[in-house]
């Protein structure tokens, strides 16, 4: 039985966590790992989004589709998400929207009664289940003075005027970004390779002073420093380097090519994960985890593929040692 | 108008198999695998994983269209192993790559919460 692995260990640093945003350090593993994790945060990490629409009454000035789209648009928190059925995959109804395994219903009613423009916002969304609500109207006070900051007054749907009602029925549904954006967790994502930054030292020890401050003064982010004990140039910062080259070109410039390499390393990978507010960023790479081991788990091949199969089966046998 | 729907890119229909193969009929050794909805992001992770396997001779994969949703994988190996052998040593590695990397991040993550308190 083969009992070689050619697996990679990789390894993480957090460098700063907050809830909507991350930056972590990724190492030892390849770029087509932090890709696939990227492109899966922002594609299939399934949250809920409204997905269905009935409305009673809009007499505002916007058409019923037009809010629909709106309505969907509205993030929600999203922590319940991976446990939820799909709605075409759940037998439990027949999809009204009455079920709880694989919907949530929502409702608004709002009418403008006063002479006021009335602002309609994800904070008038009523929700069926306590735990998924829009984001940013979670662990909002109760107001008193009756004027919101505008960071605190949800997200706006429509505007009414005096006698315009809005009146319908909203059902959230699970989904992929992959089906529609409204679905996606993820603001950003990004990743950038760690530079590899050597510098050359019989070039640099050839260099005054004055012009080793020059050097290290050239580029636009602090990325060496003069050590003034030592008189040694010291690279502080690597991260710091954007690939603009300007470091390269004044090393050249003074006439000593070939002064500092900078190459990027190709198994370090340093992350930017901002999310809408759906998931934790943290909770939305873990999910991202899973969802690719689940999507390389599909794409096994079944156990009985390969004795189907005359001519591998046999020379499987003859690997195993005459079989078992 | 001609517009398949969106789940098209990521559901298998009914009777279609996800993953079928195919042995080469010229080459000793070599099959393609047709993986059926997935794209680059599991493609391009498999064709790297097949690359550190030193029995794998040849291996890469290949969107044949961007509107039809699936995805081709051909790998040729020695005689030691076989294109399915690697491909399956290919996923199990893989995942366990995602258990390793899923443990350590946890447990930076309590270590984070740990420091903060």
């Amino acid at each position: 039985m083969e009992n070689v692995s050619y697996q990679r260990f990789p390894t993480v640093r957090i460098r700063d966590m907050k809830d909507d945003v991350m930056k972590f350090e990724l190492r030892d593993t390849d770029a087509s790992v932090a890709n696939a994790l990227r492109r899966i945060m922002i594609a299939e990490v399934p949250t809920l989004a409204i997905d269905l629409v009935e409305i009673e009454t809009n007499s505002s000035v916007l058409n019923d589709e037009f809010l629909a789209h709106r309505l969907g648009l509205i993030p929600l928190i999203s922590d319940r998400a991976m446990e939820m059925r799909l709605s075409r995959d759940c037998d439990a109804c027949d999809g009204d929207g009455r079920c709880d395994f694989c919907s949530i219903e929502f409702h608004l009613n709002v009418k403008c009664t006063s002479e006021q423009t009335l602002d309609v916002t994800s904070h008038d969304l009523q929700s069926s289940d306590p735990d998924v609500v829009p984001v940013d109207s979670a662990g909002r006070q109760a107001d008193v003075s009756g004027f919101d900051p505008p960071e605190h007054r949800g997200i706006l749907i429509v505007k009414l005027r005096k006698g315009q009602e809005l009146k319908l029925r909203a059902i959230a549904r699970k989904g992929i970004g992959k089906d529609h954006a409204k679905w996606s967790p993820a603001a950003t994502v990004t990743f950038q390779y760690e530079p590899d930054i050597h510098i050359n030292e019989t070039l640099m020890e050839s260099l005054s002073l004055d012009e080793k401050r020059e050097w290290v003064e050239s580029s636009p982010t602090k990325v060496f420093e003069l050590d003034p004990i030592s008189q040694q140039v010291v690279v502080v910062d690597p991260e710091a380097y954007t690939y603009d080259e300007e470091v390269i070109k004044k090393a050249e410039a003074m006439g000593k090519p070939g002064l500092v390499e900078i190459y990027s390393k190709e198994d370090s990978f340093i992350f930017t994960v901002e999310s809408t507010g759906a998931i934790k960023a943290s909770q939305m790479f873990i999910n991202a985890i899973e969802i690719l081991k689940s999507k390389l788990d599909a794409v096994r091949l079944a156990f009985d593929t390969e004795e189907a199969d005359d001519q591998f089966g046999e020379l499987g046998a003859h690997m195993r040692g005459g079989g078992m | 108008m001609n517009a398949p729907d969106r789940y098209e890119r990521f559901v298998v229909p009914e009777g279609m198999k996800k993953v079928a193969y195919e042995r080469d009929m010229k080459i000793m050794n070599a099959a393609t695998f047709t993986v059926q909805r997935e794209d680059h992001t599991v493609g391009n992770v498999i064709r790297m994983q097949l690359h550190r396997d030193p029995s794998v001779l040849f291996a890469g994969y290949k969107l044949p269209h961007p509107l039809q949703y699936k995805m081709v994988v051909k790998i040729q190996t020695t005689s030691q192993s076989s294109p399915m052998q690697a491909y399956n040593l290919a996923i199990t590695d893989l995942t366990k790559e995602l258990d390793h990397l899923k443990a350590a991040f946890e447990q930076e993550m309590a270590q984070k919460q740990a420091d903060y308190y």
